[in-house]
């Protein structure tokens, strides 16, 4: 099986395939508004030398454009949630609850916190897929 | 006198009607630091424990603490304690609001009240000195109008005032600070109605000097932006401790059906934080000196619940009015809040009763003419309102209830003990052991019965605070689980204690950095406490509570979760899941230095200077 390496536009494909795939995401996310950018900020000692902007866009259970964009791209998203690679990392391998890395600081988020709450299954799905993704993580490589 | 501190306590005996100053040497200050711990410090100095809590003897305590009055984030706490007339064992409370800043302000860090007045009176505290004064007129009358009745005469006064639950010495009656803010647990509102003390009002505009100004300034600079950059602070700004109804459900925190059900989706929604805020919320609002704001003012227009623009309900009262109860209706939960605040009753034991009564009454253990011919379905908050009414004024059915759960479940008999959720006869709040674990563990051990506020477990199990910096932590601890949960709970309780006593609220002290909030404690003193030094305070606290609760025949055999708790849910976040009572234990009790029997060995006791603790366990 093919792995994508983390925060690649490759990576965001198979992302997007996924949670696609997922029978359980679209009723789940069908009153979900709002597309999500994910800013990973730079590290070079983990292999990730720049800040990575990531746009994703999420409408009533449907996925839109899952890109690799610039600041200005990310910075339009509904929600913008920004942290270190690690703690990405660490989310994404199920290691760090993303709502509590939110209440601990260690990750941030712009956007309307209430609503988040309210649809906090759908947030935690995408997160679930996105441990499916067959990831090859940057300072691994 | 050490800094941060007014320097004096008032003594009150009602039944002499005299009032005196006496004040605390700094070492005992310094190791006892104040609000509830110093609290347990004096009443196992000067009064017999095996006192009758609804006895004139019985001593009701408010006390404030050293960062009380200061400014800094969070510190408007003080605590009441007393021998608790529900459980019979240690009872303390806690309460945020304006009280505590003004009692401080007035010349006095805390109120020691002894006897009982002839007739009721209230007490008034002024920059002028303390009085008591006759409140005949006032008995009877809700928290609401009392309240109201002292604000016009005085706009700056500040009331800690009973109701009729009060009055009528239900045992969990609770004690209201300017309607809004309440202590809640352990029944002491009924222990203030053995005195016939209708009310307390302050006012005070002395300024507490701090030991070193622009050391002070500068930790409240950092925690006034540590609260600007948390997360935890905007959600419970934008949605009151109410955040956690659509969380919890996900993760198996939230109890439904009086602790039967593992999972409602329709219910949580119903109930939530962002629900509230789109709903009935017309402000939020602050205790004094809080950035936060997390308190909620709600007002309900129309329908059968309508209510007057006032304080609206907290997470645990969404729960024991919501959930426990299957009532999706949140107006109907305002409603019982309201009802609540204004007779002056614990709404996590009120509510969690009245869950009780409906599950027997469901199960045909309780019949209709043992309730009153009360329909008691579940959800109809017709009838909840009834007997709320009922629980104050100790009528019928309502008089069943009106000591708690425990001894509603005793007084009922059959099986009705199977359906009470308590840790030492006080009802748990609203955070399920089977979803987590560690708290659990921390209802077992906590000094005042199953608590999640005499500890931070809450915040460091489900992961609102980490803190590296004063112990061992992971990033992340799985609910579900009890392996490493003893160590965490032992040192979230070392460190969370203490918020009861410093005194600051807890949900600030999840926000502010550890290293800020001993900043400022250091700076307010002037004592350069480190967090060893600190956490060792937390220590010292938790100890001398057991030990008072040890002199009244608290043993190991007490610390243990009730049978529904120890069921496992078959559908939830926490479905298949419950706590390892021994696994817990057992560590717990290595790492707390307590013997088989569940005292405090002596070597801990002297460890932590509790040296006449030790003579009076082991004599």
């Amino acid at each position: 099986m093919a792995k994508f390496k983390a925060m690649t536009q490759e990576w965001l494909d198979a992302y997007k395939a996924a949670i696609e795939a997922d029978p359980e995401y679209k009723p789940m996310a069908k009153d979900w508004e709002g597309s999500v950018a994910l800013v990973c900020n730079p590290d070079p000692s983990k292999g990730v030398p720049e800040t990575i902007y990531i746009f994703m866009d999420y409408w009533h259970g449907d996925v839109g454009e899952f890109l690799v964009c610039d600041k200005a791209k990310a910075e339009s998203a509904t929600f913008v949630m920004t942290g270190d690679y690690s703690r990405w990392k660490q989310v994404a391998l199920k290691e760090l609850d993303s709502t509590k890395a939110l209440l601990q600081g260690k990750l941030k988020m712009r956007g309307d916190l209430p609503y988040v709450v309210r649809n906090i299954k759908t947030v935690n799905k995408v997160i679930d897929i996105l441990g499916n993704v067959d990831t090859l993580w940057p300072d691994e490589m | 006198m050490a800094s941060g501190y007014a320097g004096k306590f008032l003594l009150v005996n009602l039944t002499d009607k005299a009032c005196t100053d006496f004040s605390v040497d700094d070492p005992i200050l310094k190791k006892f630091i104040g609000g509830s711990c110093l609290g347990a410090k004096l009443f196992l100095d000067r009064y017999p424990v095996d006192v009758d809590p609804l006895a004139p003897e019985c001593p009701l305590m408010i006390m404030t603490g050293p960062m009380v009055g200061s400014g800094f984030p969070g510190t408007s706490r003080f605590s009441i304690c007393a021998k608790s007339p529900q459980t019979g064992i240690w009872g303390e409370s806690a309460c945020g609001g304006t009280f505590g800043p003004d009692l401080k302000r007035a010349g006095y860090d805390g109120i020691v009240i002894e006897g009982k007045a002839p007739s009721p009176v209230y007490l008034s505290i002024t920059d002028e000195g303390p009085q008591i004064i006759d409140a005949s007129e006032f008995w009877g009358k809700d928290i609401y109008e009392v309240t109201n009745i002292f604000k016009e005469m005085n706009p700056s006064f500040k009331v800690l005032a009973i109701g009729p639950a009060g009055e009528n010495l239900v045992k969990i009656a609770a004690i209201g600070n300017d309607k809004g803010h309440f202590s809640g647990r352990t029944g002491l509102g009924a222990t203030m109605g053995s005195k016939n003390l209708k009310a307390i009002v302050v006012r005070g505009s002395t300024k507490i000097e701090k030991a070193h100004d622009e050391g002070y300034r500068e930790a409240q600079k950092r925690a006034i932006q540590e609260v600007k950059d948390s997360a935890l602070a905007e959600g419970l700004h934008m949605m009151g401790s109410d955040a956690n109804m659509d969380l919890g459900m996900i993760t198996g925190d939230v109890p439904v059906k009086n602790w039967t059900v593992g999972e409602d989706f329709l219910l949580s929604s119903s109930l939530s934080g962002p629900t509230m805020r789109e709903t009935y919320l017309t402000k939020a609002h602050a205790c004094s000196n809080c950035p936060v704001a997390c308190k909620r003012i709600v007002k309900v227009d129309e329908g059968p619940f309508k209510t007057d623009e006032g304080p609206g309900p907290e997470y645990e009262t969404c729960g024991t009015f919501g959930t426990m109860l299957m009532n999706p209706d949140l107006a109907g939960v305002i409603k019982a809040n309201e009802w609540c605040n204004k007779f002056g009753m614990d709404t996590i034991s009120c509510g969690s009763a009245i869950a009780l009564a409906m599950e027997l009454y469901e199960k045909g253990t309780l019949s209709k003419d043992e309730v009153d011919g009360l329909d008691l379905s579940w959800g109809n908050m017709d009838a909840v309102m009834e007997l709320i009414r009922k629980i104050a004024y100790r009528e019928g059915f309502g008089d069943v209830l009106a000591d708690g759960s425990l001894k509603a479940a005793q007084k009922i008999g059959r099986d009705a003990m199977d359906a009470v959720v308590h840790v030492k006869g006080l009802e748990a709040p609203m955070h399920d052991p089977r979803g987590f674990h560690g708290m659990g563990l921390a209802y077992m051990m906590s000094n005042r019965g199953a608590c999640h506020l005499q500890h931070a477990v809450l915040a460091t199990e489900q992961g609102m605070a980490s803190w590296p910096q004063l112990f061992d932590m992971k990033d992340d601890y799985q609910g579900t689980t009890s392996e490493g949960k003893a160590a965490l709970v032992f040192n979230s309780e070392n460190y969370g204690i203490l918020f009861n006593s410093l005194a600051i609220c807890h949900y600030v002290a999840y926000i502010i950095k550890p290293e800020t909030i001993l900043d400022a404690f250091n700076a307010i003193t002037g004592w350069n406490l480190g967090f060893d030094e600190l956490l060792q305070a937390g220590m010292r606290d938790w100890t001398i509570k057991r030990g008072f609760n040890n002199l009244l025949g608290i043993t190991s055999k007490d610390d243990k979760l009730p049978k529904r708790i120890m069921t496992a849910h078959t559908e939830g976040g926490a479905a298949g899941s419950i706590p390892d009572e021994k696994l817990l234990l057992k560590e717990y009790y290595a790492l707390r230095g307590l013997d088989e029997r569940g005292y405090p060995l002596q070597e801990k006791l002297e460890d932590l200077g509790l040296d006449d603790l030790k003579t009076r366990l082991y004599r």
